[in-house]
């Protein structure tokens, strides 16, 4: 009798944890990642800490865009179950986006030496080489992936995002049409095919394919993005405030949104709100060259030279590998202007020094005094 | 559009393609030679090895015409000579042609060298300062060191500008920052 009412309670205690991861996997499956982040948290301490629940915890936080956590979690599992090849392609992915090289090249040879027929470890190789630059190489890798699996709708995606960067954009919408056909539900491929169309200008099925992703994973703050920048290229300038409005209250963290928003502010003329919006940015992300770049810009338009040579310097000194030569174009014809300047502004470099020193990146204020009287001195002697 | 360089210091392809900023994109051409002596020839020019040469077999000037399937924005092209190895094989006087096919190609650069033991880069720009599109580039050797008749060539490699990453930052460039990138595209 006993034993009936123990065998009882058991089957019931494991059917109610069942019910619980259950839901945890559901909420993760619909994209629900609070929720099911709550759920897992709530799983008793001995279940907490398997692969499984810390795994699926890391592609939680993954699909929230907040990779250091996942790779937190992914790290630990790969600690406790060294033998766990399930996910970690979205580790390997997570760590291409925080560009750890080292050690998404350490998982991927792990990986490879563990079992070289998982499509997981042949993604993760793929990613390695793709972080490196080296295209040709991670596409035989994901090519790879697909062979050793054709059910592996990830490797599709993957090959197909490596087929864009090499503009190869027939065959990466090749693939992403067989990870959709794979998978209806994968919302990457989706998206994929809708960074064809927006390379291709076809802003509208660009639009739509967005659209179709974030029905799918409908938290994502990158879609939302990405949905904003289309449909600013539509003409549609209302409504992707909106959406980037949405975005941003979604994802706070998210810095692009509020630079998409402040690019389309400039772009529509509201000078005032996109200078407002810099001004956030400048603390949330100090070191990004583009924002001191956009800042810029939107002073030239106002008339504000020195501001605006100001900004470019900045942007300039943020940009050591001079990977954004539209800078130094920028600064040109700024220049050119001051000049004509120099007559009826008299006092607006030390009235503006004060204010502006307070928002500089980590630069001494001297250094860029020195800059700007060198500028002035050039100009002084062309005329 | 002509402009004559002196010799260029020699550069590390590799290395620019890992900045991000280009890539190489010979793979997505059909190479072909104006002559070729057998076992000398296209493939030994495009293996990565620098052991490996073109050997032409034929009258100057000596050509290697690149067809693109599509229209290709071109960067710069980097040649692989070495005047210690090849000597009067190496090449002095290098022309680069663009156009759409061998009947309209216009010389867009030409290039002197002088003794060059190395890489030499060979930036392509048109009259805005920017990377020419075309659909076919013809690298044409004018003249060898000591007025050689054959020329050598160990490797050639073609550039083309990376494309922005990220979605409506072309008029901007691109993010410089991880926190920035990580956000910009979803994988």
């Amino acid at each position: 009798m006993q034993a009936l009412q123990m065998q009882k309670q058991s089957s019931e205690g494991l059917m109610a944890l069942l019910r619980e991861l259950g839901t945890a996997y559901l909420h993760l499956s619909q994209f629900n990642c609070r929720k099911a982040i709550d759920c897992l948290n709530n799983l008793p301490p001995q279940h907490y800490s398997t692969g499984w629940v810390l795994s699926l915890l890391g592609k939680a936080y993954y699909e929230l865009t907040d990779y250091q956590q996942a790779v937190r979690y992914f790290s630990e599992v790969r600690e406790r179950e060294p033998y766990r090849l399930q996910l970690m392609e979205l580790y390997s992915t997570a760590l291409w986006q925080l560009q750890k090289e080292v050690t998404l090249s350490t998982l991927a040879q792990d990986l490879v030496a563990q079992d070289r027929l998982s499509p997981a470890a042949w993604c993760a190789t793929g990613n390695c080489f793709s972080l490196q630059k080296e295209h040709d190489t991670a596409i035989k890798f994901f090519q790879r992936a697909v062979q050793v699996d054709p059910t592996f709708v990830y490797a599709y995606t993957l090959l197909g995002h490596e087929y864009v960067t090499t503009e190869e954009l027939d065959k990466a919408m090749s693939c992403f049409r067989s990870a959709v056909r794979i998978d209806a539900r994968h919302y990457n491929a989706w998206y994929g095919i809708g960074t064809i169309y927006s390379k291709q200008e076809r802003y509208l099925l660009a639009e739509i394919h967005f659209k179709r992703a974030l029905s799918i994973n409908t938290q994502s703050s990158v879609l939302l993005c990405h949905i904003g920048v289309v449909q600013h290229a539509l003409q549609k300038t209302e409504k992707a405030l909106q959406t980037l409005n949405n975005a941003i209250a979604n994802d706070p963290k998210n810095p692009l949104c509020k630079f998409h928003r402040a690019s389309i502010y400039f772009a529509a003329g509201r000078h005032a709100e996109a200078l407002k919006e810099l001004e956030e940015l400048k603390e949330i992300v100090p070191k990004e060259s583009l924002v001191y770049y956009l800042t810029g810009k939107v002073h030239k338009k106002l008339g504000n030279t020195h501001l605006a040579l100001m900004h470019f310097s900045w942007a300039t000194d943020l940009d050591p590998k001079g990977a954004n030569s539209q800078i130094k174009e920028a600064i040109d014809p700024a220049l050119n202007h001051s000049q004509a300047e120099e007559d009826t502004s008299t006092t607006h470099p030390g009235e503006d020094y004060p204010s502006e020193g307070s928002s500089a990146p980590q630069h001494e204020s001297s250094q860029e005094g020195a800059e700007f009287v060198s500028m002035r001195d050039e100009s002084d002697e062309s005329l | 559009m002509m402009t004559t360089k002196t010799a260029v210091e020699p550069v590390d392809p590799v290395r620019e393609e890992r900045t991000g900023k280009v890539r190489e994109v010979g793979s997505q051409a059909i190479w072909s030679l104006s002559s070729c002596k057998p076992g000398f020839g296209v493939d030994q020019l495009r293996d990565d090895c620098m052991d490996t040469y073109w050997q032409s077999d034929g009258q100057l000037p000596h050509l290697v015409n690149i067809q693109f399937r599509r229209k290709t924005t071109v960067h710069d092209i980097c040649i692989f000579t070495d005047y210690k190895l090849d000597e009067s094989y190496t090449p002095s006087r290098i022309s680069i042609r663009a156009g759409t096919n061998f009947n309209d190609l216009q010389e867009v650069e030409v290039i002197d060298l002088n003794e060059p033991t190395g890489w030499v880069l060979i930036p392509i720009k048109d009259i805005h300062e920017k990377p020419i599109r075309t659909f076919m580039i013809q690298i044409a050797v004018i003249s060898n060191h000591q007025n050689g008749r054959d020329t050598h060539m160990r490797q050639i490699k073609i550039h083309s500008p990376m494309e922005f990453r990220g979605i409506g930052i072309e008029e901007f460039g691109n993010y410089v920052t991880v926190a920035c990138q990580q956000y910009s595209c979803i994988r």
